[in-house]
């Protein structure tokens, strides 16, 4: 029952990371219908910025403004990548076959990751300690501050997008895009600028997972884009892509099932699981948990 | 015009291939072996991406599947390198079937997705030592390589002239393809299937046709691959090498001069630019963006058939 406690724990806490990267995939996806391949490595990015921000302009001495500064610096310069890689590598192939713009993903995927590398070098680096390292023992399950604060923190943005998206002028204009962007087009709704805030929200949340992967794992290395990228990839397909709700159930979803895996069973598979798991599912509801059951546009 | 253009062409490839050589140091005779073997792979994904129009993100699996079919018939039973071919063109060929059979209905990006997924499932299997045949993360090395007999001196080049033998079996069954029902038939279904299946066309049985006949072909290049180390090891069939063969497709057009052009501007040049070491692949990435802004479709993208001027896009 303890592991069952502890893993539960884990889960919902890696769960948080996912949905939140996945988020930034499932709003692209749901307006573009482009898979943006290199948003994880935006995340990978936001990590490495994170941890320059602290370290050099900031000082390095943790204190509350501190970590708010390196949060609100890092979503910015992420948010600006994600804007430039929009605009270089995706608008001039809004009318070009499906597949030319996943290939200009994969090759802004390719200039982040090595830019990465080219300004931090190709060795792991081991990201600060923000958080005082307080660790609660509630009968036998371990739980730390940071992963409270990842918990309770990816909850309320998570909220805030689901009211943004739902309840706001700006938020129709993107469920309106998503569901067909001529029409919206005809109803006043400027789509590019639309893609724009997209881009920027889900870089924003993205970059907050990445300061998430950086205090809750510690060790970050300039590849690992791919790794916690296809993760939240399969978690947005899992739950449906193009569904916001979708994004979260299934990055939850995962969380809890990669840790439960590696709980039970054995690590050294956890990525085979992952994928059988997300398979199944495909088979049973071709377009994922929550997604629409529409046949593919003709 | 341009067909004369074709028909020489392709013999004059091969005299420049068989050629080649010779003009070459051990380290470009290895990079020109692998550029062929890569090439088959291309056009093997070609197949099921191109051709059929499915998005496959997993052709590194079929490869690898064919190079170790190989590697473990020729280093736990026994079996002669030659011998092993055509099981390591039937196994995948197989896996093709069995794991395209469930999938094939779902949607492009979905489709993408999966393949990769089958892809790290194998990479992981392998990885694990499956059956305790694989090898673990180290592969399985010190494989009899495929010999001449009488011609003890010629052993440097054997790999590579095996590889483009294997070549020119793929050009000949690509061509068939093209001209035959079948492959009108996939041409069909990648431009409209719904279409293409009131018109009577089992686009389901074509797409598990189009997916097995991948397959086959990557892993018989994959039998080549494990000749030419004399090894396999899981890292050269992870999913990366997938999303490389997927450019090349893409970056070169789904025609065969354009899979040539692919593989040479996606795998050879950056052996090229060793030098640029770390900046290569930042360089690369830009490289990729802007060639699919200036030619979305591709460098050198297919035409089909004998469609007059006056039905496709330019006549208008």
């Amino acid at each position: 029952m303890d592991i069952f406690l502890q893993q539960l724990v884990n889960g919902l806490t890696i769960g948080s990371m996912f949905a939140l990267i996945a988020l930034g995939y499932t709003m692209v996806y749901g307006v573009m219908k482009l898979i943006n391949f290199a948003h994880g490595d935006l995340v990978a990015g936001s990590a490495f910025v994170g941890l320059f921000v602290f370290s050099q302009l900031l000082g390095g001495e943790v204190s509350l403004l501190v970590v708010l500064g390196v949060f609100l610096l890092t979503i910015i310069a992420i948010a600006l990548l994600g804007f430039t890689v929009e605009r270089l590598a995706y608008r001039p192939l809004r009318s070009a076959p499906r597949l030319s713009a996943v290939v200009s993903a994969l090759g802004a995927s390719m200039v982040i990751q090595n830019g990465i590398m080219l300004l931090w070098g190709p060795q792991m680096r081991i990201f600060p300690e923000l958080l005082p390292s307080i660790i609660w023992d509630i009968g036998g399950v371990v739980i730390s501050l940071i992963q409270v604060m990842i918990m309770v923190l990816s909850l309320v943005l998570m909220a805030g997008l689901y009211f943004f998206v739902e309840k706001t002028k700006i938020g129709t204009a993107i469920r309106a895009s998503a569901i067909d962007q001529d029409a919206a087009r005809l109803m006043g709704i400027n789509v590019n600028n639309i893609i724009v805030t997209i881009f920027i929200i889900g870089s924003s949340l993205g970059a907050v997972g990445g300061i998430f992967i950086g205090l809750y794992y510690r060790g970050i290395t300039f590849n690992m884009g791919w790794q916690y990228g296809l993760y939240a990839f399969v978690a947005a397909i899992m739950g449906g892509i193009g569904n916001i709700p979708g994004a979260m159930l299934g990055g939850i979803l995962l969380g809890l099932f990669n840790a439960f895996i590696s709980g039970y069973i054995s690590s050294t598979w956890s990525d085979a699981f992952t994928f059988i798991l997300l398979i199944v599912i495909l088979i049973v509801r071709p377009t994922g948990i929550l997604g629409e059951r529409v046949a593919e546009k003709v | 015009m341009i067909k004369k253009l074709q028909q020489l062409g392709y013999p004059l490839f091969f005299v420049v291939m068989i050629m080649l050589p010779a003009m070459l140091d051990s380290r470009w005779l290895a990079v020109a072996t692998t550029f062929v073997i890569f090439t088959i792979v291309a056009l093997s994904q070609d197949i099921i991406l191109g051709k059929a129009g499915m998005f496959n993100m997993g052709q590194a699996l079929f490869f690898g599947l064919g190079a170790y079919t190989t590697a473990v018939l020729n280093s736990v039973f026994g079996w002669p390198l030659l011998a092993t071919l055509p099981l390591a063109i039937i196994i995948p060929a197989l896996f093709g079937i069995i794991l395209a059979g469930p999938i094939i209905h779902l949607r492009g990006d979905y489709l993408l997705v999966v393949t990769i997924g089958f892809n790290i499932v194998f990479v992981q299997a392998v990885q694990n030592n499956l059956f305790g045949i694989t090898g673990g993360p180290n592969g399985i090395f010190g494989l009899e390589m495929l010999e001449v007999p009488g011609l003890a001196s010629f052993q440097e080049f054997t790999p590579y002239y095996a590889a483009l033998g294997a070549l020119l079996v793929t050009f000949f069954v690509l061509h068939n393809l093209e001209t035959s029902k079948i492959g009108r038939a996939l041409h069909y279904l990648r431009e409209d299937n719904l279409a293409a299946g009131s018109i009577g066309i089992n686009t389901r049985i074509y797409k598990i046709f189009a997916f097995s006949l991948g397959a086959g072909i990557a892993g018989m290049a994959g039998t080549f691959y494990a000749n030419q180390y004399s090894a396999v090891s899981p890292e050269a069939f992870d999913f990366l090498q997938s999303v490389l063969f997927f450019s090349i497709v893409i970056v070169g057009g789904s025609s065969v001069p354009g899979i040539l052009l692919g593989v040479f501007v996606m795998f050879v040049l950056p052996e090229i630019f060793r030098e640029l070491a770390t900046w290569r692949y930042f360089i690369f990435g830009f490289a990729m963006i802007f060639t699919m802004i200036l030619r979305p479709r591709g460098i050198w993208p297919a035409k089909f058939g004998r469609i007059p001027k006056a039905f496709t896009d330019k006549g208008r």
